[in-house]
């Protein structure tokens, strides 16, 4: 079997956030929301999670967003498991607690040893997002919660098409700088295929107007969300390209007042490791009723 | 802040660790600060309380 393409230098992804870890924290506000979002799922789930694990944990965001809310009782020990031990223990922002630096794409957990895991945007920098999904299923104990939040499709067209364009106009050919992304509509595959069962997935689709299109830049630099191409484009971006593809950003999505959009799509994956005890689907064909009966219709033969 | 030991690491974290190379189990070497895992030839280093379970940063043993 032919391993998976890599897309991902995960190795040079651990150094964005060590450097982001210095950057300060302006620009969180998508781990913010992601955060906070995930607390107040958690806190409509009424069980308890004696062990849980944030995975691709950078700084206290998750833990900041539980306090006070009825999900922080149901959780006894929460570890945070990051890939930047810098970022994890912060002084201002990572605080204490257990923490462990760790790999999403080789994971150090023992099978069916968590109660639950809580992925917040990190895993749209895994090589294998399935391969990660499954890991996860496997250390999860069964009946076991996993929620997670990744970037989807749509995160940076903006950003996507000006840079390609640009490209395309000074040197007649274009090579990767924004990531993949998955597709929203995948998530509950995705979910499906590492083996998750009732997986449910939606998106949140958010906008943020920037005052210029380098204020984007500059936030994702301190988010450590700068490119790890395993590919990168071998020809490094000029200051030529850079700035004719922010004069494409600005003409293209220039908003009214001068400022510039930049769109994100949060996906939000939710599902459970299998058990015995969660509702199973019927075989086929095993129905005591006819559908047409409960709808009081007539039945028709399909051609 | 007269205490100049590392960290103790969680015990309930040592419990659920396991090498991310093998899945085989891990030996705490209190004195060393490691994790060892004998499958893997490899001790994986703790520092100030939190493991790195990453087996690039980890010591590769003899043997």
């Amino acid at each position: 079997m032919n391993a998976p393409p890599r897309l991902f230098d995960r190795r040079l992804h651990r150094l964005r956030l060590q450097r982001a870890a210095g950057l300060g924290s302006a620009a969180d506000f998508l781990r913010r929301r992601a955060a906070e979002d995930a607390a107040f799922r958690l806190s409509g789930i009424l069980r308890d999670f004696p062990f849980a694990v944030e995975l691709g944990a950078r700084d206290d965001l998750f833990l900041q967003a539980l306090r006070g809310t009825p999900a922080e009782g149901r959780i006894g020990r929460l570890v945070r498991a990051g890939l930047s031990e810098k970022s994890l223990s912060g002084r201002d922002r990572g605080g204490s607690g257990p923490r462990v630096v760790a790999d999403e794409e080789r994971l150090p957990f023992a099978p069916q040893s968590l109660n639950l895991i809580v992925s917040l945007l990190s895993l749209h920098w895994t090589n294998d997002v399935v391969g990660a999904l499954i890991q996860a299923r496997q250390a999860l104990k069964p009946d076991g919660l996993f929620l997670g939040a990744l970037l989807g499709g749509a995160t940076l067209h903006e950003l996507r098409t000006a840079l390609t364009e640009a490209e395309l106009e000074l040197h007649g050919g274009a090579g990767p700088r924004v990531s993949p992304f998955a597709d929203a509509h995948d998530g509950a595959s995705l979910l499906q295929r590492a083996g998750f069962a009732l997986p449910v997935s939606d998106i949140d689709r958010l906008t943020v107007r920037y005052p210029h299109p380098l204020a984007l830049l500059n936030d994702l630099r301190a988010m450590g969300e700068t490119n790890v191409l395993a590919e990168r484009n071998p020809r490094p971006l000029t200051r030529r390209v850079l700035g004719r593809a922010l004069e494409i950003y600005q003409a293209r999505y220039g908003l009214d007042d001068g400022r510039v959009p930049a769109t994100f799509e949060i996906v939000t994956l939710t599902g459970w490791a299998p058990d015995a005890s969660q509702p199973q689907p019927l075989k086929p064909g095993s129905a005591k009723m006819r559908l047409a009966d409960a709808l009081g219709v007539v039945e028709h033969r399909l051609p | 802040m007269t205490d100049d030991r590392s960290p103790e690491v969680d015990p309930r974290l040592l419990e659920v660790l396991v090498c991310p190379v093998t899945r085989g189990p891990l030996e705490y070497d209190r004195e060393r600060a490691e994790l060892v895992s004998r499958g893997a030839k490899l001790a994986y280093p703790i520092r100030d309380g939190v493991p790195i379970m990453l087996p690039e940063e980890a010591r590769a043993l003899e043997g």
